[in-house]
Formats: C-alpha cells, sequence, structure tokens
C-alpha cells in the first residue's frame, strides 16, 4: 500500500474519557496510531487499557473525547459500526462460539451472497485464501471447539482480515501461547503491520512489547504516562513507568546451601480428566532452602501433577510423595496440610478463595479449626480477627477491611490473601502453582520477594509456571515438562530462554548436557 | 337467595403476573367471603376440579342450588393439589362457614387434621362410606354401580359387535362402582366384551380421546366413560357416530344426538338429610349413600336419541327392581 | 398380544401416535429454536392453554378453523412478546418468569373459559385430509397421510426449522448467540434481536401446539394441557436440541402412550397393571434423557442472560 510506513495517522483519539462507578478507568487519554505501525498499549491491570480499546470497538461508549479515523471524526456506537469502519480486534478471551466451524464463525454478522441463507462455501473459498496470504493455516470446515489455543487465535485474526480490518486491535494476544507460538504470532502481525495496517498491541509483558512495538504508550490509573519507542527505553523504565516506582524486575536471590529432601516424589503416573496419562513416571525431589521451578506448555502434566501433590487428584499404584520423609501418597489434603505442605492453586478463585466469603473468613479457611481460633468449639472471632488483622497488614494486602466479600478485591490482592495465608503455616513445602498470573506487576514483585523470603527460611518449594521469566528468574533449577515427562532438569546457571523453550517444545537434548 | 363466590383462576392469574414483574408476594390478601346476610346457610365446597366440568365437581354445585334453603356459597375449585384444597378447607373452617364440603376423596387424610379443630363446622366429605370416627364429619357416598347396571344393560341391547368400550381415569372411588356396574349390566345383557382402560389421568383429555379411539379400533361400538376427562372421548364416539353413555352429570350437551342416557348424581337428596341433622344438632358421624331408590341417582333419558322398541321399557323395568331390590347388580 | 399385530390395530395405533405427538412436536420445535438462542422458557404450557383457549373459543364464536388456528398463532405470538420483553430486555431470570408466563396462561385460560364459556361445548374438530396418491398406499396411507394440516405442518416444520438453524444466516446467528453471545455481539450481531426473534418463533409455535391440541379435540377443559408444555421442554432435551431429535421424542412418546392405550384395550394390560403401565412414557423419557445427557451438551449460554461487560 501507499500508505506504507508514512508518518500519517489512521487513529486518533483525544481526551477520552471514562468514569464507571467508582473508577476512572480513562482519564483524558490520547493514542495515536500510524498506517503500518505496530502500537503497543502498556499497562497493569485496571490501568485503562482494555477499556479505551472496548470504546474504540463501540462496547462502551466515552463520557468525553473524539475518534478520528482516517481523519473523519467518527462516534462507534456498536461493534457492527466499529467493523463496518474496518476495523478490527482480536479479544483476550477468544470470541468464537466453539460449536460452529471455522467458517460458520468467520461468516457470522457478514452478508450472505444468498440471503437468507449462508455461503458457507463461498466464505470457506475467502478463508482458505486468507489463510495462505498470511500464513494462517486452519481448516475453515473444522468446528472451534476441536482447534487448538494456537489456531483459535488464527481464526480470530481471519476473521478481521474477512472483515478487511485496516486498523486492528489485540488485546493481551499472547497470554495463550507458548514462546514458540509467540514468535509465529509476531511474524505475522509484523507482516500486517507491513502491509500498511495500523496495529494496536496490548500487553502487560515487557519483553513482548519490546520486541514487537514500533511505538509504546504506556497507561497507569486510566493516564497516560507517555509514548516511547524500543530503542529509546528498557525494561526497568518501561516497568516503572507501569507501576510508579522502581520495580526491581529480577528478583535478589541469597545463596542457599541446598540440604535434606522434603518433597520426594518417585515413579509417579497420574491419569487426567479423560482417563488418558497426563503424567508419566516422573520423579524428583525438592529440598529445603530451594525452589524447584517448572516450565512446559499448559497441558503437558503440570496441573494433574499439582493436583496429585495437593492431594486432589489420584495416582496409579507404584508411584510415591513423600513430604519430610514421610510417605503421604494416600493421605488427604487435611493430612498432608499437617505435614507441613502449602498450596497455592492455579483456580485461585475456584480452589484458593471463596468468592463471596471475607477476607478475615478467606484467611482461617484452613485453620479455623485450630485451637486459638475457637474457643469451647465455637469460633473465636476475636483472635480470628487479630490474626487477620496482623496478616493484611504483613503482606499488605489492599482491602478496605477484612470483612470485605473477597471477590472485591484485584487479582493481585486475592493472590496475597491466598499467600498469607499459606505462608502463614510456616509450610515444610509449598506448592506454588502460576503464583503471579494475571497478577498486576506490583503484586507479582511482592508475591516474588515472598517466596524467595520462605525460600531462606528453609522452605522447599515446587514452582509451576507458564512465565517463562518467572520460571528463570526464581528457581534454583529447572524442571522441563513434555507431554506428561520430566525432559530436563536444568540448574538456572545454566538455563537459557532458548534452551528451556526447545525443551518445551518437546526437543529432547543429548542425555549429557542435562544434569539431574 | 344464593350467591357464589369464586377463587382459584383470578388468583392464579395475579400469581402468575406477580411472578412476572419479580414482586415478591409477601400477604395473601384472598378477599374475604361476606357473611351471611339474614341467616343464609353459608356452605363452602372444595373441588378438585371444574365447578362446570359436566361431571364429578358440577354434580356438587347443582347439588348445593338445588337445596331448598336460603344458602351463600362459596367455592373452591380446580384443586387438583391436595395441599391447595386442604388449605382452601381449613380457610372456610376459619372464615366462619356452617358447612365446608370437602368434595374428593383424596381429601379426607386432611379433613382427620382440620376436622377436630372446628367442631362447630360441620365437614361433608365425599365420595366416602365412613367418617374416620370424626363426630363433625358426615360421609356421602354414590351407589354408582345401580346407574352402571342400568346404563350397562341398554348397551348390552345396542351394541351390534358385542364389544362395548369403557374409558375411566383412575381405578378407585365413584369411578370403579360405576364401571363394574356398567360391566356386570352389559355382561348380564349379553355383551360378549366389556373392554376397560383406566388412562391414569382425571384431566388428561387427549389420553382419553385417544383411549376411545383405540376401542373404536378393536371393534367397539358402545361407549361409556366417568370422571372429568371423559369430554375428549364423548367427542370421539360423537365423531365415529357411536352411542355414548354418560355418569355423573347430564353429558347430553356433548353430543346432541348421540348421549343415551346419563346416571346424575342429585347430591341434594342427602344434602338435605345432613342439614336436617345439623339442624338437630347432629353435626356427623354418619355416612350416606345416593341411588336409584332415594333419588338421589337417576337415570336421565336423552329423547333425541331413539332407543329401539322395548329397550326403554326394559331399562324401566330394571331401574323399579333395582329400586325394590329384586335386580342384584353385583 | 397377537390381536395387537392386525394391520388394522396397527394402523390405529400409529395415527393415534401421531396425533398425540403433534402438539408435542410443534411445541418442541418451538422451544429449540428459542433453547438454540439461549432462552428456555418454562411458560410453554401456560402459552398453550391460553392459545388453545382462544382457538376453542373462536371456532365456537365463528365456527372456522382456520381462523381458530390463527388465533393460536397470535396468541403465542403477544406471549412471546411479552416473554421476549422481559427476559431479553429486561433480564429477568428466564426459570422464573417462564413459571410465572406458565400460572399466567393457566389461570387467566381458566378465568376465561368460565366467564366467556362456562360449561364445556364440544364444537368442530380439525378435518383430517387425504394427500392424494400417498393416502392410497394401503394400510401406510391410512396411518400416516390421512391426517389433519396441523400434523402435516407439524411434521413440516421439522425440516424447515432445522434448515433454518443449520442453512441460514439467521440460524447462524441463533446457534451463535445460544453458545457464545458476547462473541455474536462482538461481531454486531445483536443478541437482543436474534433472542427476541427466536422467542417469537418458539411461541407462535407452542400457540400452534395449542391450537393442535385443542382442535383434535374439539373441546376445550380447564388445564387441558396437563402438563404437555413441560414434557415437550424435556424433549428438547431429549432430541439433543436438533428438530429431527426431538421428532423422535414426540413420536416415542407419542407412541409409547399409544400402544399403552391399546394394549389396555385389548386386555394385554390388565386394569390391575394399569398404574405400572400409565409410568411407561415417564420412565422412557427419563431413561432416554440420561442416555442423551452422557453425550451432548446443551447451548452453553443457555438460561444465561445477556449483558455487555
Amino acid at each position: 500500500m501507499d500508505t506504507m510506513g508514512s508518518d500519517e495517522n489512521i487513529l486518533e483519539m483525544r481526551g477520552i474519557t471514562k468514569v464507571f462507578p467508582g473508577v476512572v478507568a480513562n482519564d483524558n487519554v490520547d493514542l495515536d496510531v500510524r498506517y503500518g505501525e505496530v502500537h503497543s498499549l502498556l499497562g497493569e491491570n485496571g490501568a485503562g487499557k482494555s477499556t479505551l480499546v472496548k470504546i474504540l470497538f463501540g462496547l462502551c461508549q466515552p463520557d468525553e473525547g473524539s475518534i478520528h479515523l482516517r481523519g473523519e471524526p467518527i462516534a462507534v456506537e456498536s461493534p457492527a459500526e466499529a467493523i463496518a469502519s474496518r476495523i478490527g480486534m482480536i479479544h483476550q478471551h477468544f470470541m468464537l462460539v466453539p460449536t460452529l466451524t471455522v467458517a460458520e464463525n468467520v461468516a457470522l454478522g457478514t452478508q450472505s451472497t444468498r440471503r437468507p441463507f449462508t455461503d458457507l462455501d463461498v466464505v470457506s473459498r475467502r478463508v482458505s485464501e486468507i489463510s495462505e496470504k498470511h500464513g494462517l493455516a486452519v481448516d475453515p470446515s473444522v468446528e472451534v471447539r476441536r482447534l487448538a489455543v494456537g489456531e483459535r487465535q488464527r481464526v480470530e485474526i481471519i476473521k478481521a482480515l474477512y472483515r478487511d480490518a485496516e486498523l486492528l486491535v489485540l488485546d493481551e494476544p499472547t497470554a495463550v501461547l507458548t514462546p514458540g507460538e509467540v514468535d509465529d504470532l509476531f511474524v505475522i502481525l509484523r507482516r500486517m503491520a507491513n502491509d500498511g495496517r495500523g496495529l494496536i498491541f496490548i500487553s502487560h509483558k515487557l519483553r513482548e512489547v519490546l520486541t514487537l512495538s514500533d511505538r509504546i504508550t504506556v497507561l497507569r490509573n486510566g493516564k497516560v504516562v507517555g509514548t516511547t519507542a524500543p530503542a529509546e527505553t528498557s525494561r526497568e523504565e518501561l516497568a516503572q513507568m507501569m507501576v510508579g516506582r522502581a520495580v526491581r524486575l529480577t528478583p535478589d536471590k541469597p545463596l542457599m546451601d541446598a540440604s535434606a529432601a522434603q518433597l520426594k516424589v518417585e515413579g509417579l503416573t497420574i491419569r487426567g480428566d479423560r482417563e488418558t496419562v497426563a503424567v508419566d513416571d516422573i520423579s524428583f525431589e525438592v529440598r529445603s532452602g530451594e525452589i524447584l521451578g517448572v516450565a512446559g506448555v499448559s497441558g503437558n502434566g503440570q496441573r494433574e501433577l499439582a493436583e496429585a501433590i495437593a492431594g486432589l487428584r489420584a495416582v496409579e499404584p507404584g508411584g510415591s510423595i513423600r513430604i519430610a520423609g514421610v510417605d503421604v501418597t494416600g493421605d488427604d489434603t487435611r493430612s498432608r496440610r499437617d505435614r507441613g505442605l502449602g498450596f497455592i492453586p492455579e483456580e485461585r478463585m475456584r480452589d484458593g478463595a471463596i468468592a463471596e466469603f471475607t477476607v478475615s473468613e478467606n484467611l482461617v479457611l484452613v485453620d479455623h479449626g485450630a485451637a486459638e481460633f475457637t474457643s469451647r468449639g465455637m469460633l473465636d472471632f476475636g483472635s480470628i480477627r487479630e490474626h487477620s488483622q496482623k496478616l493484611v497488614d504483613d503482606f499488605a494486602v489492599k482491602t478496605p477491611g477484612i470483612d470485605t466479600p473477597t471477590s472485591s478485591l484485584s487479582g493481585g490482592n486475592i493472590q496475597k490473601v491466598i499467600l498469607a495465608r499459606e505462608l502463614s503455616a510456616s509450610p515444610t513445602v509449598l506448592l506454588a502453582c502460576q503464583p503471579t498470573r494475571g497478577v498486576d506487576i506490583g503484586a507479582a514483585e511482592y508475591i516474588h520477594t515472598r517466596l524467595i523470603q520462605q525460600r531462606s527460611l528453609g522452605t522447599a518449594t515446587i514452582l509451576i509456571s507458564e512465565d517463562l521469566d518467572e520460571v528463570m528468574g526464581l528457581a534454583d533449577r529447572i524442571a522441563v515438562m513434555y507431554e506428561g515427562e520430566i525432559v530436563a532438569i536444568v540448574p538456572s546457571e545454566e538455563a537459557t530462554r532458548d534452551r528451556i523453550g526447545l525443551l518445551m517444545a518437546g526437543v529432547v537434548e543429548a542425555p549429557d548436557q542435562s544434569s539431574v | 337467595m344464593k350467591r357464589q363466590w369464586r377463587l382459584g383462576p383470578a388468583v392464579l392469574v395475579i400469581l402468575g403476573a406477580l411472578a412476572l414483574v419479580g414482586t415478591a408476594c409477601g400477604d395473601d390478601d384472598a378477599p374475604a367471603s361476606g357473611s351471611g346476610e339474614g341467616g343464609a346457610l353459608r356452605v363452602a365446597i372444595v373441588a378438585p376440579s371444574a365447578s362446570d366440568d359436566l361431571a364429578f365437581s358440577q354434580s356438587m354445585v347443582d347439588s348445593v342450588h338445588a337445596i331448598e334453603r336460603d344458602v351463600e356459597l362459596s367455592v373452591t375449585d380446580g384443586t387438583f393439589i391436595i395441599e391447595d384444597a386442604a388449605a382452601a378447607i381449613r380457610g372456610y373452617a376459619e372464615d366462619g362457614n356452617d358447612v365446608v364440603i370437602a368434595h374428593g376423596t383424596q381429601f379426607g387424610a386432611s379433613l382427620i387434621e382440620i376436622a377436630p379443630a372446628f367442631p362447630d363446622v360441620t365437614f361433608m366429605w365425599g365420595t366416602a362410606s365412613d367418617t374416620q370416627g370424626l363426630a363433625n364429619v358426615f360421609a356421602y357416598s354414590p351407589a354408582a354401580d345401580e346407574g352402571g347396571y342400568v346404563n350397562g344393560s341398554i348397551a348390552a341391547a345396542l351394541t351390534k359387535t358385542g364389544v362395548i368400550g369403557v374409558v375411566g381415569p383412575i381405578e378407585a372411588g365413584d369411578a370403579v362402582a360405576y364401571i363394574n356396574g356398567f360391566k356386570a349390566g352389559a355382561l348380564a345383557g349379553g355383551a360378549s366384551e366389556v373392554n376397560v382402560t383406566y388412562t391414569g389421568s382425571f384431566g388428561d383429555v387427549a389420553l382419553a380421546a385417544e383411549a376411545a379411539e383405540a376401542h373404536l379400533a378393536n371393534d367397539v361400538d358402545v361407549l361409556t366413560g366417568t370422571a372429568q376427562m371423559v369430554v375428549g372421548a364423548v367427542g370421539v364416539a360423537a365423531d365415529a357416530g357411536v352411542p355414548w353413555f354418560g355418569t355423573q352429570a347430564n353429558q347430553t350437551s356433548l353430543a346432541p344426538s348421540l348421549v343415551v342416557a346419563s346416571q346424575v348424581y342429585h347430591w341434594e337428596v342427602v344434602l338435605e338429610e345432613m342439614l336436617t341433622l345439623r339442624d338437630s344438632g347432629v353435626l356427623g358421624g354418619q355416612a350416606f349413600e345416593v341411588n336409584l331408590a332415594n333419588g338421589g341417582l337417576v337415570i336421565e333419558f336423552n329423547d333425541a336419541y331413539e332407543l329401539p322398541a322395548g329397550v326403554r321399557d326394559a331399562a324401566d323395568a330394571m331401574i323399579e327392581g333395582i329400586t325394590n331390590g329384586t335386580v342384584s347388580t353385583g | 398380544m397377537g390381536e395387537f399385530f392386525t394391520l388394522s390395530v396397527l394402523v390405529a395405533t400409529a395415527a393415534s401416535a401421531i396425533r398425540l405427538a403433534t402438539p408435542y412436536l410443534l411445541a418442541s420445535l418451538g422451544e429449540t429454536v428459542g433453547q438454540r438462542s439461549g432462552v428456555l422458557n418454562l411458560g410453554v404450557d401456560g402459552v398453550m392453554l391460553l392459545s388453545a383457549f382462544f382457538s376453542y373459543w373462536t371456532v365456537l364464536e365463528t365456527g372456522n378453523l382456520w381462523l381458530a388456528v390463527l388465533v393460536g398463532l397470535v396468541v403465542g405470538l403477544v406471549m412471546g412478546l411479552l416473554y421476549g420483553v422481559i427476559t431479553v430486555f429486561l433480564n429477568a431470570t428466564q426459570g422464573i418468569s417462564g413459571i410465572g408466563i406458565f400460572i399466567f396462561g393457566l389461570g387467566l385460560s381458566d378465568l376465561l373459559f368460565r366467564q366467556l364459556v362456562g360449561t364445556p361445548k364440544p364444537v368442530r374438530r380439525l378435518p383430517n385430509v387425504d394427500i392424494p396418491l400417498l393416502s392410497d398406499i394401503p394400510h401406510l396411507g391410512e396411518a400416516l397421510f390421512q391426517r389433519n394440516l396441523l400434523t402435516y405442518l407439524a411434521f413440516l416444520l421439522v425440516p424447515v426449522t432445522a434448515l433454518l438453524l443449520t442453512r441460514t444466516t439467521f440460524g447462524l446467528n441463533i446457534r451463535s448467540v445460544g453458545d457464545n453471545p458476547q462473541a455474536a455481539d462482538s461481531l454486531g450481531v445483536s443478541v437482543e434481536r436474534t433472542r427476541f426473534v427466536a422467542i417469537l418463533i418458539g411461541n407462535s409455535m407452542a400457540g400452534l401446539a395449542g391450537a393442535a391440541l385443542v382442535l383434535q379435540l374439539g373441546i376445550f377443559q380447564p388445564n387441558l394441557t396437563q402438563g404437555l408444555g413441560f414434557i415437550a421442554v424435556a424433549l428438547v432435551y431429549f432430541g439433543a436440541w436438533r428438530p429431527i431429535g426431538v421428532m423422535g421424542g414426540a413420536l416415542l412418546y407419542g407412541f409409547v402412550n399409544a400402544t399403552v392405550l391399546q394394549w389396555k384395550a385389548l386386555g394385554i394390560i390388565p386394569v390391575s397393571g394399569s398404574d405400572l403401565a400409565n409410568m411407561a412414557p415417564a420412565v422412557l423419557t427419563i431413561l432416554a434423557l440420561i442416555v442423551v445427557a452422557r453425550r451432548v451438551h446443551a447451548p452453553s449460554a443457555l438460561t444465561k442472560p445477556f449483558t455487555r461487560h
């Protein structure tokens, strides 16, 4: 296109303000996007990125401000109008109908050439053309529910391209992808920008933003902090812009002498929800004062492993789990906790806390039967309140009070509540699953500091995470899982992103390179 | 003078509307029934089906209207749910009615709880053959087998195939009596087969219609049936040109050219007796039966249906025989 | 048992089954459309009662059967407007609103019947119409092609509904708002409008079902449906939200009922076994539901009101 590389703006948003009850989501926000540019919107959860693009896409209306598209003022009242103006959006949660085929998902909401009937054969042909042109391989006749996550994202992009989107918004598109898939996506996005399209890329992952963007606009508390370019900034500076203060991205880790093995797993085989083998004969140990990171693409057995250790899932005969030397393989969750297991679950609102309960109630969810919280068989609310208030203070939980319903807290603060509850029991073994997923940088930093502190206290920690930066920053050794097996355990000083990334993709190294 | 209050459907409409606007309905502001004027006897009927069902419930409403007294009548009908009926029975007793008629065998258990709490109220309960030992409960029942027997013997005279079909609800109460009497009468009259179908429902009109269709597919050329759902079966008989015998109420209007005769319940005969006892201070404790002899059961012939010569005379003779005890319906 | 397998009895059984199935089929097909769009309507029975009453009253007053069918359809449509406004635009809880519609229909049809009619009076029934040629097929023709026009319409609506759902853009919209309304909304498909129209279609068909019920019987009685509409809702689950499956369910229900009645008439089921036999349709339905429930999933957004976040 002739506009390629031009300085001309495809989009100009000026003075956008949006107030929700009690929150100013966008406060006088300006944003320009040029033709042929990838413009990243960076910010913590709740910084106002999503609200801004929802306004652009007609999903909500601004209280103040104006939008110019290709130099013309527009008012976007609905997604239909946005699409008609050739604005496309890839939502963070895929906007796909699982029971419909790819072609049906693409055709949804478009005019058929054979009204009132659908023209899926015509749509399928165009989908194939778009697939080929942009390197987005996908079969138009397959039901979306049968597709892998990466494929679903391709369908989303095809949907936008099918509608000839010239301005494309991608809301956290990498959250669900493996490092390899992220690389592939970036190639496609760059190519689309080179075609002259304007792309808005929303993320809170600094590394990705720096890799992909032409320009970066950082939002904090609904306001624009500044706009910069990758060449002019750094991860540290971006993090500081996001959080509003200096942030330590890689926590300092004192050297520890790893001593006795506190968690010992031997010959563990676990069946998944569909009765297939999810974890296949794995063995490892975690020592006192050590963090063992478990890396891997989602769905390679990490969840089942975590559930088995926590006592939520049965293991096949022959395998064993020992905590502090005691075999707990057949024990229930309560007795495992009594042996010193702490558990930060992946699904924090499902397995970690009860949304309707107050902060205080969630803080004593495990120990409410303990002698210090009961008197004569009844809950002793005095001591419970005292204990809760102390934990809220100690762990810097941002909450109006200990009687606030937990569901009204932010993700990071809910995680701090769970962390406070689990760490206050001084666990011998700590099982932390995706502890900072969906948590803002400030809270993530705090959680990391706490995990390191716990390591210094001698806790044996097993950290299961899909965030490679997190695993590499915290772990002393990194176990990589692929298709239910631990393909390698790599000491942190030998771990590089590329090496771990290859292992995650199932590329097994020569045996002499891995040290167990 | 007689005035009649009806609850039921109006309450449902209001309830439905309330549910629709999502408003919680707190107080139950059912209209209070007016107090008796000038010493009128306050009577309430709680009936399981519609009070104009051309069957069981209507028979009682019509009968109360036929009493030679000043009655102020309240009716709650369509209470096919027993709990609703029990609530209505208790409500009427609390409201100071003199007589509460629990018109359904299935209300017996509720009366055991309710009647002793209102010793000044007379409860009438039917169809039932005993009072369950309650001092303020009168029981009433029809000798439905008598009319059934008469209907059956006429049916036997009309059938050419010799096969007669019966559509019944659930095998209970006066339905069983009527059907057994009918069967005995038909077989004694020379019918070769009497096929009985209990559909399992008092209300399912469609099922009753199809039960009649099933009979027709099996050589039946005369039909009868009992309970309020038979209106569907009568329609099938009418379309097929097959004679129909009614019971509980006069069903001639449902098929004016094909209803031969109906056994009609005239509860007023025993109602009068019970009320007279009440006047003399006896509030209950006795069981009553309507039958051909006391005039509580009447075979009403449809003059528009021309019976073959001699059949009507034979039927009249049979009624006479049952009345004076020379003919047994068993 | 041998008597049952005579051709005339089998033909009568089939005819009876199809008559019984007709109102179920119409109501279930309509409910299928609604549920595929994510709207559960537990008020089907109430809609059927109201339309049955008005259809009946129309024949009683005018003698015109086709006007009666039209009136049944329009009453369904009006109830659909009511239910649609309540559930789609006011976002009321579908389960409770549906029960409200049921109670409302039950009560109002009862009240109107007593005020306007009183004692049941028979009216003309839907005449059977022979389909040329097909009705001449021995036995089969008699069983299948000598039925009334609403029965033909009901079975014709099976492929029509299937085509609507699978081959039209509107059907695509219906399925998408039933499974992921957020996705449909993000593509400019109006969730509200799609659901509203689906509700109108569903309720109109429930209205037709009420008309079919009453016009096949030629008489009205309070609570004529006896819960038929609720079974129609269950048949949608039974049929796995597919018109052909729903038809299978309605026919199975009709056949079981018709067969039980034939067997009772023939004495194959003795009077003493009546109560047990009466459970057959319900038991079969429950069994089939258990089997079906294991392998299919309801539309994901069923019963969930839609709001933009």
